[in-house]
């Protein structure tokens, strides 16, 4: 019995203790553990609304360590591909480490002309895109210092009220995580999240620069329908983007459609008439369509502007200046 | 034992990859993907390096188990700033790989996080 008793005070006299420690530290640290969720708790942005749920985002439970694959897949289902979870694993699972890397989760979606897009280490930015319909894969660790425990999961929607997200996480279909838990674990890998949106789609949170990097990175492997969406939706989104233009215009002529590319081309140059590029190809879709005379005039004026692209616009003077010479 | 046959699928992949890398460009345009690069590099290097960066990291998915069609068109799908920080690091970045045993772990966390901020 005093035995007993005794371990309770003792127990009793940790659990102070423990207290005594743990209450200033949580207090205080509460904005260094979880920084993001207490800015939000403070002060929630005018333009994000209270609780958006994605209900019709699929689920495929993962198998064994396949997160990734299952998460792909879920994003993907929803972008539009019919996918599943072991189509993915040979394009993203590497045996050996047992996992999947952030950079194939990125780089895997473009073989079925979906375009990859890596958020801002931002909490604003993963709910800004919930809120526009897009369901965001987010890495998180559970492992607890110093092994890691790397997992990733789609969040599907969010609620201020309740200060709840919704994942689509490993066997469970509709898993509810409070902000803080999420943050916790998703700052671990610096806040790394993306989304995989069809072409005709721009991510709300998509910079032009930063997106058209990611619509080339498309391109260089899906086909070129993808491609003319993907461009003609940054053109949208955008509509003074040079190099959305640009791209555009590479691709109709690419398709053998020269006048459609002489036409984006003109437009853009209305916006950008010191655009060595469009010069330059704007004087070779004329070229093509034995306009040389023109494209010559074109040709002189990109070379007279110089930069960093007047090698390339003096080579193609000089081609047109060799047709013009023999014309065949 | 391993490495013969590991060279000659290496080997392999470094002649494939090499003929993927010089697809023709269309002569007198310039592509979109320079166009939104503001690199000074000469292309003829940048793409030779980027190529042999692309041949190593290749090699190291081989070695972490991935079969050499699928390592050549992972790859692939790769940009070259992607390429380049893959290269070496395969064995320690991050990789996603939870299991249901992560969830007691997950529930701990949880449960101490959720404790205070509430």
């Amino acid at each position: 019995m005093t035995s007993s008793l005794k371990n309770a005070r003792a127990r009793a006299g940790v659990f102070r203790w423990a207290l005594i420690v743990a209450l200033p530290l949580a207090s205080a640290g509460c904005a260094l553990l979880i920084p993001q969720t207490e800015s939000l708790r403070n002060g929630w942005p005018s333009d994000l609304g209270a609780r958006v749920e994605l209900d019709s985002v699929p689920f495929y439970p993962q198998k064994d360590f396949q997160c990734g694959p299952a998460s792909l897949a879920t994003a993907m289902s929803f972008g539009g591909v019919s996918v599943l979870p072991d189509d993915l694993v040979s394009k993203v699972y590497l045996p050996s480490r047992g996992g999947s890397l952030q950079v194939e989760m990125l780089a895997a979606p473009r073989r079925y002309g979906l375009v990859t897009w890596q958020l801002g280490p931002r909490f604003e930015d993963l709910l800004r895109e919930v809120q526009d319909g897009t369901p965001v894969i987010a890495m998180q660790d559970y492992g607890l210092w110093p092994v890691p425990y790397w997992h990733y999961a789609v969040v599907v929607g969010f609620d201020q009220a309740s200060g709840k997200v919704v994942l689509r996480s490993g066997e469970k279909r509709r898993l509810e995580m409070p902000f803080a838990v999420l943050e916790y674990t998703w700052k671990e890998s610096a806040y790394w999240a993306m989304v995989a949106v069809p072409p005709d789609r721009v991510p709300v949170t998509a910079t032009e620069t930063g997106w058209l990097q990611a619509v080339v990175a498309m391109e260089r492997v899906s086909g070129r329908e993808a491609a003319r969406k993907a461009y003609s939706a940054v053109l949208r989104r955008w509509p003074d983007s040079l190099n959305g233009a640009i791209g555009l215009a590479n691709v109709d002529y690419a398709e053998g459609h020269l006048q459609a590319a002489e036409a984006v081309l003109r437009d853009a140059l209305k916006l950008h008439p010191k655009s060595v590029v469009a010069l330059n190809n704007l004087a070779q879709a004329v070229a093509d369509q034995n306009r040389n005379d023109e494209a010559l005039a074109l040709i002189d004026e990109a070379v007279a502007l110089g930069g960093p692209f007047s090698s390339a616009a003096e080579q193609t003077r000089a081609q047109i200046r060799k047709k013009i010479a023999a014309p065949h | 034992m391993k490495s013969v046959a590991f060279r000659m699928l290496c080997r392999f992949l470094i002649a494939s990859l090499f003929a993927m890398s010089f697809q023709p460009a269309m002569a007198g345009m310039i592509g979109t993907g320079q166009a939104i690069t503001t690199t000074s590099t000469s292309t003829e290097r940048a793409a030779l390096i980027g190529t042999l960066s692309r041949t190593d990291v290749a090699g190291q998915l081989l070695a972490q188990g991935v079969d050499p069609e699928a390592a050549k068109l992972r790859v692939a799908s790769m940009t070259d700033q992607e390429v380049a920080a893959l290269s070496g690091k395969i064995d320690s970045l991050p990789a996603g790989a939870n299991s249901g045993t992560g969830w007691a772990v997950a529930i701990v966390i949880a449960l101490v996080v959720w404790y205070y901020w509430k």
